[in-house]
């Protein structure tokens, strides 16, 4: 299963349009992404707000998505009710990193710990975090409780699993090194468990920051009267469909910008797991 | 002669009656490995281990490097019992084992800071010492995966001098170079070693490798591993320039050496464990 985390690091030679794409440079990639997404939007606007082929309450075109946001901005619902997001967001985040990464350290280097806890981590990982949203009302209440309770369910199993795969798959041979210039047990912990499974834990956090947006999201849009999640519900029953699709940009957003914060994170601390050019 | 005064010298190694088995948990039977290892190495000795893959040659190198623990027989360095790794023996691994977060220089330092040696003052020059010495000068800063593999192999070798252990442990080490490096590096480190007088049991595969550079060649054979024969090469040194391979005693250990491992093949495959 930890093949499933683990960054695609296998180039292999491609031809044709994926070949084209592989032979650019970082900044043409950018700008072909850009083009890509104006013409996207472009062609939504005039399909749907020019010759109107679908329902703009259904489906509304980029202009009046715009046009959305502002209304939000203006009325000040998106200021309050992003900061309860983001707040409920960064905690629950913060929680599933504390609880998650300790366990997964335990797990990826005691036997006994992984055999214990492991088929529950994976059982319950298994399981959708989605159905456990209307017991977290009984739970929690009302209140940000039953959203951060979800946000960490949803983000702690891939930090856990992925740190502890991490550990338990670093290279025998360095091990073997440690113990032969006179590691420790701590040592061989210190300097070489750790740092192997520094990839693998920003692997972790990287879809467990995405995992947490999802878990946000649904549990505020049932069991919540604030956050992004509630005025994608309410302006959606009010057929504001503008809005609802300004706030579901807005989470776009703010999940991909988690993510790569994620990704500089890493490359600031370990800088030499830099994917081109990576040995063999 | 000086054979005759290293054989009335104690041999600083002294491998005895060495057997490894493993449980194999999932069968309920064991695997043996090694068989009645019989070995002994002269302090300044340089020894080839030559055998076919799968032989238990590694097996015997880890046991008297301290990280295998024989099930039966017992290995002494310099008359004490081997009963884990210890600053007087150093390995060099087939895949180089280097720390992929380290730099060049922080990875030869490995080979000292968990032996307390970066108290001394000069472990900075130590390090810049060997790093020097493998000819890595400039590549301080530089990580592995920026080196190619007869470089990181450097690494390997300047980590395993750093500390000055008596004894190196090379466990295949040109195995994974190409092969025009492999003969550079093969020659410098015939140079390096009988410069420093250091004792050394090098495994190889390669017959040309076995003959170019050991005092004496310990060949195994597989199924259970276990010495079938010891060779004394008696050609002069240095042997790395192409002058010895065209010497006829060279010519005659190869031939012998290609008719004692054809066999064992054969033997081996015979015997319907093939491989």
């Amino acid at each position: 299963m930890s093949s499933l985390f683990a960054a695609p690091s296998g180039l292999r030679a491609q031809r044709g349009v994926a070949g084209f794409i592989a032979g650019l440079s970082p900044r043409g990639r950018a700008l072909l992404i850009v083009t890509e997404v104006v013409l996207l939007l472009l062609l939504w606007q005039f399909l749907v707000g020019t010759l109107g082929l679908v329902n703009a309450v259904f489906f509304p075109p980029p202009l009046d998505v715009a046009q959305g946001f502002v209304e939000l901005v203006q009325q000040g619902t998106l200021a309050q009710n992003a900061a309860v997001s983001v707040q409920s967001w960064l905690t629950g985040f913060a929680i599933a990193v504390a609880i998650g990464v300790p366990l997964g350290l335990l797990m990826g280097s005691s036997v006994p710990v992984d055999r214990v806890f492991g088929p529950i981590a994976w059982t319950l990982y298994a399981a959708p975090a989605v159905a456990y949203q209307p017991l977290t009302k009984a739970w929690f209440g009302f209140g940000t409780g039953p959203v951060i309770f979800l946000i960490v369910i949803s983000a702690i199993f891939p930090i856990m699993l992925n740190l502890a795969a991490g550990i338990r798959t670093t290279s025998p041979s360095l091990i073997r090194a440690a113990r032969v210039y006179g590691g420790s047990r701590m040592d061989v912990y210190r300097k070489i468990l750790l740092p192997a499974a520094v990839p693998f834990l920003f692997a972790g956090l990287r879809q467990g920051a995405v995992l947490a947006t999802i878990g946000m999201v649904v549990a505020e849009l049932t069991g919540s009267s604030v956050g992004m999640g509630a005025v994608i519900i309410r302006s959606a029953n009010t057929y504001n469909t503008d809005q609802s699709f300004a706030a579901i940009m807005l989470i776009v957003i703010w999940s991909v910008s988690m993510t790569q914060l994620v990704g500089l994170v890493e490359r600031w601390l370990a800088p030499w797991n830099r994917r081109k050019g990576a040995a063999s | 002669m000086p054979d005759s005064a290293e054989t009335a010298a104690a041999p600083l190694i002294e491998v005895r009656g060495v057997t490894v088995r493993y449980d194999i948990a999932r069968t309920g039977t064991s695997l043996t490995a090694v068989e009645g290892v019989d070995l002994d190495i002269a302090e300044g000795e340089f020894v080839t281990v030559l055998g076919p893959s799968g032989c238990g040659k590694t097996t015997v190198m880890n046991v008297i490097a301290g990280l295998v623990k024989p099930t039966e027989g017992s290995v002494t360095v310099d008359g004490r019992t081997v009963t884990g790794p210890g600053p007087d023996r150093a390995v060099v691994f087939q895949d180089y084992a280097l720390l992929p977060w380290r730099s060049v220089f922080d990875n030869v330092r490995f080979g000292l800071e968990m032996q307390q040696s970066l108290n001394s003052g000069d472990w900075r020059e130590r390090v810049q010492n060997a790093i020097e010495l493998v000819g890595l000068a400039g590549f301080e800063q530089s990580y592995p995966r920026e080196l190619s593999g007869g470089m990181q192999q450097r690494v390997g070798l300047a980590r395993a001098i750093v500390a000055e252990p008596r004894i190196l442990l090379m466990d295949e080490p040109l195995g994974a170079v190409d092969a025009l490096t492999r003969e550079v590096m093969r020659d410098e480190i015939e140079k390096l070693i009988t410069a420093t007088g250091k004792t050394v049991i090098f495994i190889t595969h390669s017959i040309e490798e076995a003959i170019l550079l050991g005092d004496r060649i310990v060949v195994f054979k597989s199924h259970p591993g276990a010495i079938l024969e010891e060779i004394t090469v008696d050609l002069p040194r240095p042997r790395s320039e192409r002058g010895a391979q065209s010497d006829p005693r060279y010519l005659e250990l190869r031939d012998h050496l290609w008719d004692v491992l054809q066999n064992e093949a054969t033997a081996a495959s015979r015997g319907g464990k093939g491989s």
